[in-house]
């Protein structure tokens, strides 16, 4: 009885995931699809011709080279930012416990609820009377950055909570300083949990689109991301290609997602510790 | 004298907010000497282990080690060594990791750190255990390793906060020799909390009994049984605890009428006041079936327990009076029976200060 169940379980949840990763299928069959047979009716879920050239092409017009490289620097910038400053903001919020933390993490779960949309305007005029818009991808990286950190620094106060204080109190007494016992003791425990969310945090700002269509106006300097937005114009028909961009863009992620995922399940369910 | 001794306590108070954890505590401990401190949970006992080891800052009162004065210093200044109820073990770390991590933060050369772990490895059976990750081992050897650690840094004083109560019964009567026969040989100052009054009673030289922040008394263990301050104590320390019985003090102190059907009176090693509500302290070993009349009370058995070794009867209204035999009768409950009494080992107590007569 409950094996039968088991199988039906696990035949509903085959079909919500086809559902949900058909998109990415066609996705990656259109890119390869020739112009002609996009358009066909009915649709071929398998392309007859493959055109495999059209990933060199896309990479070559649309000097992709330059938007992954940018996409790159931010989302690099914003994950050692965010993990520089989250980490030890984190460590206290998870250390201490009183009024006023209980107020700082309200207001870091509050900073996560505003939308990047409703943001980007003061931000925009903040960052030009600061003159930041001259360096608009670190404006940008600065932008994600204040973004992503509530959800890293939930993720990683929960880890280190998972660290038992007397283990830190061990290497007081042993002859640590409290930074010192931070580094040696804590951090290493909480080492799982602080990697995992430094990647995801990455592959956020990967991702981002928002503030980077807003601030960066300059071609040479914008990201992946409004490059393929910039290639999406009213009139166009070069769907092929632009699968074909948006194969190249998503794939390494892809990719290093699910050479990942167990220890990204693993980091964020476990105490990391045991 | 004062160099003698190790850990000076002054007037000691705590304070967490509004709640008052430790008053006025005045504690000297002699170097070389094994203190116990003791008290039921809540009592304070962990907080006063945790203010010496300088991971609780005090509130008021001075604290010395070795005459200077430690208010202010932090923990690794202060050069207590610590061993924690749960271990707290580096989980990291092998275990020649775990015995050297002090002595790396003194920047001992690491030959010689390693040669001084493998010492007290030795000494203390872990030498097979070096290179083995803490959760790869038992309890038993965990709470080694934790010892070791504590030994390999030397330090003034060993701060034990309920090293043994993770472990099995029979562990832990051998981990109590273990410890004491460790103190001994390294000389060293020791300072041990625990709920359990028999490791109290059995290890230290001197027990320190904690109830709400206050210490209710210190002395020699036998001190604290024989002559005990407060009915508190007389209720801590022994096992099984002591028996208490309302009673009044007859018209010249030399006797006291207990609450107990008939009234029987029992004589006083020492007179008391005449005239006075006191609560009688019988404690279950010092009470003997006689059929003799001298000195005792009757009361009803309700309950027999017998271990083969001792045997623990239940007696009175409510079973509530407790009596140790090392023999076996031949009795079933609902006999009556006699229970007689040294008059040297009635102790006396005041009802409502609850202070020994």
């Amino acid at each position: 009885m409950t094996r039968n169940m088991n199988r039906l379980y696990l035949a509903l949840a085959i079909i919500f995931a086809l559902v949900y990763l058909f998109p990415l299928y066609w996705m990656y069959v259109t890119a390869i699809k020739s112009g002609s047979e996009i358009f066909s009716y009915p649709p071929t879920f398998v392309p007859t011709d493959p055109q495999w050239g059209v990933f060199a092409h896309v990479w070559e017009i649309r000097d992709m080279g330059r938007f992954i490289w940018n996409s790159l620097v931010i989302a690099t910038g914003t994950m050692v930012l965010v993990a520089t400053l989250g980490t030890g903001c984190a460590y206290v919020l998870a250390r201490y416990r009183n009024g006023w933390i209980n107020l700082a993490l309200f207001l870091v779960l509050m900073l996560q609820v505003l939308p990047a949309s409703l943001m980007v305007t003061p931000l925009f005029v903040g960052f030009s009377a600061l003159g930041l818009l001259d360096y608009p991808r670190f404006a940008v990286i600065l932008a994600v950055t204040a973004k992503a950190m509530p959800f890293f620094v939930i993720l990683v106060r929960a880890t280190f909570m998972a660290v038992p204080a007397e283990l830190e109190e061990a290497a007081l007494v042993d002859g640590n300083s409290r930074i010192g016992a931070f580094w040696s003791v804590v951090l290493p425990l909480a080492r799982n949990g602080v990697l995992v969310s430094a990647i995801l945090i990455f592959m956020q700002a990967f991702g981002e689109f928002v503030y980077s269509k807003s601030i960066i106006q300059d071609v040479s300097l914008q990201p992946a991301s409004v490059g393929l937005n910039a290639f999406m114009g009213p009139n166009t028909v070069e769907w092929n290609n632009i699968m074909a961009y948006a194969s190249i863009y998503v794939t390494p992620i892809l990719a290093a997602f699910v050479l990942l995922q167990q220890r990204i399940v693993a980091g964020l369910t476990s105490g990391a510790l045991k | 004298m004062t160099q003698n001794l190790q850990i000076e306590l002054t007037g000691v108070d705590k304070h967490y907010g509004g709640f008052h954890a430790l008053k006025d505590i005045n504690l000297s401990i002699p170097n070389g000497s094994f203190v116990a401190l003791v008290g039921p949970s809540g009592c304070g006992k962990s907080t006063l282990l945790r203010s010496i080891a300088g991971l609780e800052s005090i509130t008021g009162g001075v604290m010395k080690i070795t005459d200077e004065v430690v208010n202010d210093m932090p923990p690794r200044r202060r050069d207590v060594a610590m061993v924690f109820q749960s271990y707290a073990l580096y989980p990291h770390m092998k275990v020649i990791d775990n015995l050297t991590y002090s002595l790396r933060l003194k920047k001992t050369p690491k030959a010689q750190a390693r040669k001084m772990a493998e010492e007290v490895a030795a000494t203390i059976g872990l030498e097979t255990l070096l290179d083995r990750y803490p959760r790869e081992l038992s309890g038993g050897q965990r709470q080694r390793v934790a010892m070791g650690r504590a030994i390999v840094r030397r330090p003034k004083v060993f701060l034990f906060d309920e090293p043994l109560s993770n472990l099995d019964a029979s562990l832990r009567v051998h981990m109590r020799k273990e410890i004491r026969a460790l103190h001994d040989r390294l000389g060293a100052t020791s300072v041990y909390v625990t709920h359990d009054q028999i490791e109290a009673m059995t290890m230290a030289d001197h027990v320190v009994v904690l109830r709400a922040g206050v210490i209710e008394q210190q002395g020699a263990p036998l001190d604290l049984y024989d002559r005990p301050a407060s009915k508190f104590v007389a209720g801590f320390i022994g096992s099984p605890a002591m028996n208490f019985i309302p009673g009044r003090t007859n018209g010249d102190g030399t006797s006291v009428d207990l609450a107990l059907d008939g009234q029987p009176t029992l004589r006083l090693g020492r007179p008391a006041a005449a005239n006075q509500d006191v609560i009688v302290g019988l404690r279950p070993e010092h009470l003997s079936m006689a059929s003799t009349g001298d000195n005792n009370f009757a009361v009803r058995v309700g309950v027999i327990e017998s271990t083969g070794s001792t045997t623990y009867v239940g007696a009175g209204d409510r079973n509530d009076i407790t009596v140790v035999l090392s023999d076996r009768r031949n009795i079933s409950v609902g006999d009556r029976v006699q229970l007689a009494i040294d008059p040297d080992k009635v102790h006396l107590f005041d009802p409502i200060t609850e202070a020994a007569l």
